[in-house]
């Protein structure tokens, strides 16, 4: 095994992360991943986590030498085990030991698969466990349904080896192609019961340069403390169009929830179609149609596309000024319809392939790619 | 229909009536006067972007992913001006979706099978003539299925797309249909009817702003001009208007012989209220030795018998002789007109509602009652008042109203008074009502037969009559007769001075008329008034007529 440069995390710390910011990080993350909300279970044993190992030091990329190793961490599967049988603490580090003893190189630092919805706690809790600093990026934005569907995959890197842990501690080591990833661990994380922590894309420092989407983590923080802080509705829009560049696509009410049969595309996603109205109740004004597979992919109004996976589609609600989850929506709710840009180079048209609408199964053109025609 | 003819387009509207859209369920009726001009099946939305415009939008099932694709492809499609999209049904047409089609204002259709819809639309737009002949027969063979004027007119409203047609009389009373079709006056530039007699149709079109008229003369079954089928066109076209004319000339001979059918109906029932009614009032009293009403049919000596029986009859037929009632009595102003002829006519028009008593055809006129707790003299007449204001009324009429009975000899009492009273209103213009309660001694004057005194009258007064103006005289006789003699009341109540009063006794007197003799005078009364009741004295310039 390779010994590890010595990271020198004390030149250009971004933050400490302490259980004190676990709230803003878990208001934050919601509002990036179309509204899911945060997991109670989690949430506390990342903060127990925290407080027996230490803050955890988020440092940005260019802080770091190049040479540093360093890999993903993120929960692959879906959400719904963590609120049966909370993480037990101990699976990011198995898993991050089963990955270097594949690589043989030891890790420097940890790096968020995707810093939106429960799995930006999980980084947090690794570099704790682990004694690492956290990089201050990710590979996604927002949350995306496939492993491989990250900014580190458009950049070139493979995504195995990977190590995967599931809650009972059964550690599974994949190494395949970054195309088959995701199908071959599907089948895994299916028998190990739904949810499994993996380390992933093993690389350098270096390498992350210009594939990651960089103060991924640090983002999430600011809007979770204009969420938690802010009670204001001009004022929340105003702090999220600044930090992150939120605007209102639409606002109005919930007037219906459909749920369509999955169109032919999109059958291949571990996904429930859902459909949203969101329009004005007297029959005036434009029809707002939201598409959504666990997140919200698409928006019409009136027919016309005007946004579209990979920008983040979320709904707020305009009294209690939250974001609202896509399982918590109701009719009747006064909602309204943000979009928040994803990073540039989901906007190129290698990243609209893969992560676009028509990856998702819908046959239209991103409107940044309307613009370009 | 010649080939050689310009074929017009058809509307989103025509390929749903008549054309292969009739199977499909229409979410946004509005704007369906659209015109098409071809068909364009898009299997994908890239292609519903370069849809042609006014063609209809066909959204193959392999394009339609979801309601959002049909949003998507209904977006399209307004911005490419098409006129309709026709989506398959196997997607959920939702109100949002709805809301959003009447907002972009294009129809919204669904159907089983986009692709074999979109062959059948091309066919059917490119081969407008053929479409056109399916209307036609179709409506030819639902004119055969109807026996009614307004199921016949309703098969127009119904089926042809755009047209609102009606069936109107030669006087522009709404027999059927909707009246809106006929918002132009009856005698345009080309009166209908004129042609009915040699049986040609006269078809006439007036250009309006953006609609198109048509009329076609319908014939009574002997072939006179009874009524006229008017239609508006909205978007007219030469072809189309050509197609809306055919089926209005094939609603002709259904028409004629629904409106006869129906007349001879109505004289029937009249006939048989009649025989009833007068069965009804067979043993009732009879004045100056003369029945009031006309004898029943049935020997008089067992007319007792036969009346129990009739209200027994009467009873079956739904007459309401119970309880309380007040009775009326119609007569036409002038009464040498054709009764039997203007019966059903009059009948029809009278009927509010199928509960309340049937108006019977008498010799002199038509006798009805009211009953219920409503029965009251002052109400039955402002009711009747109203209703001889009616449009529907087709000749003038005056009207009488009995006082109030109970039963059957009730009935016949108040139906005795319901006819003095007319006899006294009929000298007083059209649409008079009498009350017999408020008649008081004239009742007396108007029992006598007027028309009768008036032939003695004027031979009496055939001098005065002959003066250019007798109507003046006459009525300042009748005053001065009224006034017991006194000039100056005469001439106050005539509004004009007693010297002119003076002046118009002194012609009269050289009629050779002579107002002081006692035994002339009370003649004299009768037969002005006589004469002012049935408006000799505005007949007086002309010949008299033959009697």
């Amino acid at each position: 095994m390779n010994g590890a440069p010595a990271p020198s995390p004390a030149t250009g710390v971004v933050h400490r992360i302490t259980a004190d910011d676990l709230p803003a990080v878990v208001a934050g993350h919601a509002l990036l991943s179309s509204g899911g909300g945060g997991i109670d279970g989690l949430t506390l044993s990342v903060a127990e986590l925290l407080r027996r190992h230490g803050p955890v030091e988020l440092v940005p990329l260019d802080a770091l030498p190049p040479e540093t190793h360093c890999a993903a961490v993120g929960l692959a599967g879906g959400f719904a085990p963590l609120l049966e049988l909370p993480p037990g603490g101990d699976e990011s580090v198995l898993a991050v030991r089963a990955l270097e003893e594949r690589t043989g190189n030891r890790l420097g630092a940890v790096v968020a698969l995707n810093s939106a919805g429960p799995n930006a706690l999980f980084p947090i809790a690794a570099a704790a466990s682990l004694g690492l600093p956290l990089v201050d990026c990710d590979g996604m934005g927002r949350i995306l349904p496939l492993i491989n569907m990250t900014t580190y995959a458009l950049g070139g890197l493979s995504a195995t080896p990977l190590a995967a842990v599931s809650q009972t501690g059964e550690t599974a080591v994949l190494d395949c192609s970054t195309a088959r990833s995701d199908r071959l661990l599907r089948g895994i994380v299916e028998a190990s019961g739904g949810a499994m922590l993996c380390a992933l894309y093993p690389t350098t420092v270096g390498r992350l340069r210009g594939v990651a989407i960089e103060g991924a983590t640090s983002r999430v923080m600011r809007v979770g403390e204009l969420l938690t802080g802010e009670n204001r509705h001009a004022g929340l829009l105003a702090g999220l169009a600044r930090t992150v560049g939120a605007r209102v696509l639409a606002s109005g009410q919930v007037t219906a929830l459909d749920l369509p049969t999955p169109s032919a595309g999109a059958r291949h996603f571990p996904s429930v179609p859902t459909s949203i109205v969101v329009s004005d109740p007297s029959g005036d004004g434009p029809v707002v149609r939201l598409e959504a597979q666990n997140e919200i992919l698409l928006a019409l109004i009136d027919g016309a596309v005007t946004a579209a996976v990979p920008d983040v589609l979320c709904l707020l609600d305009r009294q209690r000024l939250q974001p609202v989850s896509l399982e918590n929506v109701a009719l009747a709710d006064h909602v309204d319809v943000l979009v928040v840009p994803a990073a540039p180079m989901w906007h190129t048209p290698q990243g609209l392939a893969m992560a676009g609408p028509r990856a998702f199964g819908f046959p239209v053109r991103h409107p940044a790619e309307e613009v370009s025609r | 229909m010649s080939a050689q003819r310009v074929t017009g387009q058809l509307t989103v509207a025509q390929l749903i009536r008549f054309g292969p859209l009739g199977s499909a369920r229409c979410y946004s009726e509005a704007h369906l006067e659209r015109l098409v001009t071809g068909v364009t099946l898009v299997s994908d939305l890239d292609e519903a972007r370069q849809c042609e415009p006014k063609t209809a939008m066909v959204v193959h099932p392999v394009a339609a992913h979801g309601v959002w694709a049909l949003e998507a492809a209904l977006r399209c499609a307004w911005e490419r001006n098409a006129a309709c999209v026709v989506a398959p049904d196997s997607v959920m047409v939702r109100a949002s979706t709805t809301q959003l089609a009447e907002r972009l204002r294009l129809p919204l259709l669904t159907v089983a099978d986009p692709a074999r819809i979109a062959l059948d639309m091309a066919v059917a737009i490119a081969d407008t003539e053929a479409a056109r002949a399916r209307l036609i027969s179709r409506c030819a063979v639902l004119f055969g299925e109807r026996f009614s004027l307004r199921g016949i007119v309703g098969v127009i409203n119904a089926e042809v797309p755009g047209v609102i047609a009606a069936l109107v009389t030669k006087d522009g009373h709404l027999l059927a249909g909707r009246a809106a079709a006929d918002t132009f006056p009856p005698d345009g530039p080309n009166a209908p009817g004129e042609d009915a007699a040699t049986g040609g149709a006269s078809a006439f079109a007036e250009d309006a702003a953006e609609e198109h008229r048509l009329a076609v003369a319908v014939p009574s079954a002997d072939g006179r001009a009874w009524a006229t089928l008017v239609a508006r066109v909205s978007a007219p076209g030469p072809s189309w208007t050509e197609t809306v004319e055919t089926i209005l000339r094939l609603a002709r001979a259904p028409l004629a012989s629904a409106g006869a059918g129906s007349r001879l109906s109505l004289a029937h029932q009249g006939s048989r209220d009649r025989l009833l009614m007068e069965t009804l009032l067979g043993e009732g009293p009879t004045v100056q030795g003369r029945r009031l009403l006309p004898s029943p049919r049935a020997g008089a000596s067992h007319g007792a018998e036969s009346a129990v029986g009739a209200e027994e009859l009467a009873r079956d037929a739904g007459w309401p002789i119970d309880g309380r009632l007040v009775a009326v009595h119609l007569r036409p102003l002038q009464p040498d007109r054709d009764l039997e002829a203007a019966s059903p006519a009059i009948t029809a028009a009278w009927r509010e509602d199928l509960a309340e008593a049937p108006l019977v055809p008498l010799a002199n006129g038509w006798a009805t009652w009211y009953t219920g707790e409503d029965a009251h003299p002052r109400a039955v007449e402002r009711n009747v008042r109203r209703r001889l204001a009616s449009s529907r009324i087709p000749l003038p009429l005056c009207a009488g109203v009995g006082t109030e009975g109970e039963g059957m000899a009730g009935l016949r009492r108040s139906l005795r008074e319901a006819e003095l009273a007319a006899g006294s209103a009929g000298g007083q213009g059209d649409q008079r009502v009498e009350c017999y309660g408020e008649l008081g001694p004239r009742a007396v004057l108007a029992a006598l037969p007027v028309a009768e005194r008036a032939v003695a009258a004027r031979t009496l007064l055939a001098a005065l009559l002959a003066d250019p103006k007798a109507e003046v005289l006459l009525r300042t006789l009748t005053a001065l007769l009224d006034c017991a003699g006194s000039t100056g009341q005469t001439a106050t109540r005539l509004g004009v001075h007693r010297n002119t009063v003076l002046g118009r006794v002194e012609r009269i007197r050289a009629k050779g008329i002579d107002l002081d003799s006692p035994d002339q005078r009370l003649a004299l009364h009768v037969a002005c008034h006589a004469l002012l009741a049935t408006g000799e004295a505005r007949d007086s310039g002309r010949p008299a007529r033959p009697r």
